[in-house]
């Protein structure tokens, strides 16, 4: 296994000398951005053009990434969610308090909390780039928080068993979620990339050299 | 079967391309199917029908590959699946499949934004002068940018880097037409010559400050030469078995593969003239 990551340490590759090079072995990549047309995407996918393994692999990426295929793969695989709507203007039987997510190719970090049903219709027009694009619309039940998984491990140790089961089915090294927590437990409501910063990188490098040893 | 056909209000602006969809309508509906027109709002009911056929444009950050998705994993039929569309949509994984494939194409390289002499020169000495600079997500010839010498390299270049991390930079090849070569299920199902106009050196230029296309030529598929048709089926064949455009030069030195794109343009009275049938042979498809 060929491990490309773009902290240099312990991996055997960086995306830019990868992407110049033919792929005969399995990739792991290490990335806190998939994003579509970023760095992260780009090593994914010239590992699959290759037609070697690679985690996580494009179709991976995007049901991550896209909040509708997030949302719907986390549902077949027993996360708990809850009940999401695409829209791109507002219906009457929409109340206040929601969470909004964008679903345009444009903006990242793009989670808005609207408590009141006055303040809907010109989020969501705003959100939808005047109705051009839909834009998920989560009802707000429990306290939200924004953790950092990495390998199934968490910044925030009461969501741990979450994460763990996140990477299980959505085999993302290391992304952002945004997740709701009430009485029943944790909720999933959207992924995006990390920053840099906030990711644990202690925590990944041990991943990484326990991967290593496996191989 | 319930066929629903995915578009955009733009897709009925253009009236050949409003009267190829009702085509498509009247065709599925000949045959026994229903076919119905959805649009954005109406993504989260995809699980209602049995196939789904994407006019919208396709891209993997659109709406168009979320439905495609959603579709394939609902287990519907779907044209363009989610492969096809991330694959197409990117002339930077276009150019890593046509380097390890060998697909005859013009030469390309990769460019990441190093302005060094050598990685500059070495563009220049192995593409020769001018070359295309082309984001990775490029369609209808924009984004797509002819640099005559090293300081229009680095302008051009610069400018299309702060939206992309990468760029193909192409051997330019001058030709008056491209071949446009429609294939379904790695058959060809239509053959096109989409002319530059004159004036221009892509399928869309602008001329004087303004866009103006070349024009279409329907030509028979039968009469389409072997090396053009196994080029294109073989191309085709490593991306998947949907419907695909191909653009084709024909040079002194061969065919060779500008781009194969996913949902390719079908325009009543343009890409239909001549072989007819195309409309059938997709809603059969479709319903396979």
């Amino acid at each position: 296994m060929i491990i490309v990551s773009e902290e240099e340490d312990d991996s055997d590759s960086n995306p830019l000398f990868f992407l110049r090079q033919p792929v005969y072995d399995s990739v792991l990549n290490i990335n806190h951005d998939y994003r579509y047309l970023r760095m992260g995407y780009y090593v994914s996918a010239h590992a699959e053009t290759f037609g070697v393994e690679v985690t996580p692999n494009c179709t991976e990426i995007m049901d991550a990434y896209r909040n509708p295929l997030l949302m719907e793969k986390a549902k077949r695989n027993g996360i708990r969610t809850n009940e999401y709507r695409l829209i791109t203007s507002v219906k009457s039987e929409f109340n206040a308090p929601v969470l909004l997510f964008a679903v345009n190719p444009f903006t990242n970090n793009s989670m808005k909390v609207v408590d009141s049903d006055s303040k809907l219709p010109e989020m969501i027009k705003r959100m939808s780039m005047g109705a051009r694009f839909p834009v998920s619309l989560h009802p707000l039940t429990g306290e939200v928080h924004e953790i950092v998984q990495m390998f199934g491990e968490s910044t925030n140790e009461e969501t741990l068993a979450f994460t763990k089961r996140f990477y299980e089915v959505f085999n993302i090294p290391i992304c952002k979620l945004v997740v709701q927590i009430d009485d029943g437990g944790v909720v999933l409501n959207h992924c995006e990339p990390a920053i840099k910063k906030e990711v644990k990188w202690d925590i990944v490098h041990d991943k990484m050299h326990e991967i290593k040893q496996g191989h | 079967m319930k066929i629903a056909c995915f578009v955009e209000a733009y897709n009925f602006e253009i009236k050949s391309e409003e009267k190829a969809l009702l085509k498509f309508k009247s065709t599925a509906e000949t045959m026994g199917h229903s076919f119905e027109f959805i649009y954005k709002d109406d993504i989260s009911r995809i699980s209602d029908y049995d196939t789904l056929f994407i006019r919208a444009t396709t891209d993997p950050s659109s709406c168009a590959y979320i439905i495609s998705r959603l579709a394939e994993q609902y287990g519907l039929k779907v044209i363009d699946d989610p492969h096809s569309i991330r694959t197409c949509s990117n002339k930077v994984i276009l150019h890593d499949i046509f380097q390890k494939n060998n697909i005859p194409s013009p030469g390309s390289v990769l460019f990441y934004g190093d302005y060094s002499h050598e990685i500059i020169g070495g563009i220049f000495k192995s593409l020769g002068c001018p070359v295309i600079i082309k984001t990775p997500y490029t369609r209808f010839s924009s984004h797509v940018e002819k640099a005559s010498n090293i300081a229009e390299f680095i302008e051009i270049s610069r400018h299309l880097l702060r939206k992309a991390k990468v760029l193909v930079v192409q051997e330019y090849v001058r030709s008056d037409f491209d071949w446009r070569v429609g294939i379904l299920r790695n058959e060809v199902i239509y053959l096109c010559k989409y002319y530059i106009p004159k004036g221009g050196w892509k399928v869309k230029s602008k001329i004087n400050g303004k866009n103006v296309w070349g024009e279409t030529i329907a030509v028979s598929r039968d009469t389409i030469s072997p090396e053009l048709k196994d080029l294109s089926i073989n191309l085709s064949k490593h991306i998947g078995t949907g419907l695909y455009g191909l653009d084709v030069k024909e040079t002194n030195d061969g065919f060779k593969v500008i781009e194969i794109n996913d949902n390719p343009s079908i325009y009543d009275g343009f890409e239909d003239v001549i072989d007819n049938d195309i409309y059938e042979k997709i809603i059969s498809e479709l319903v396979s």
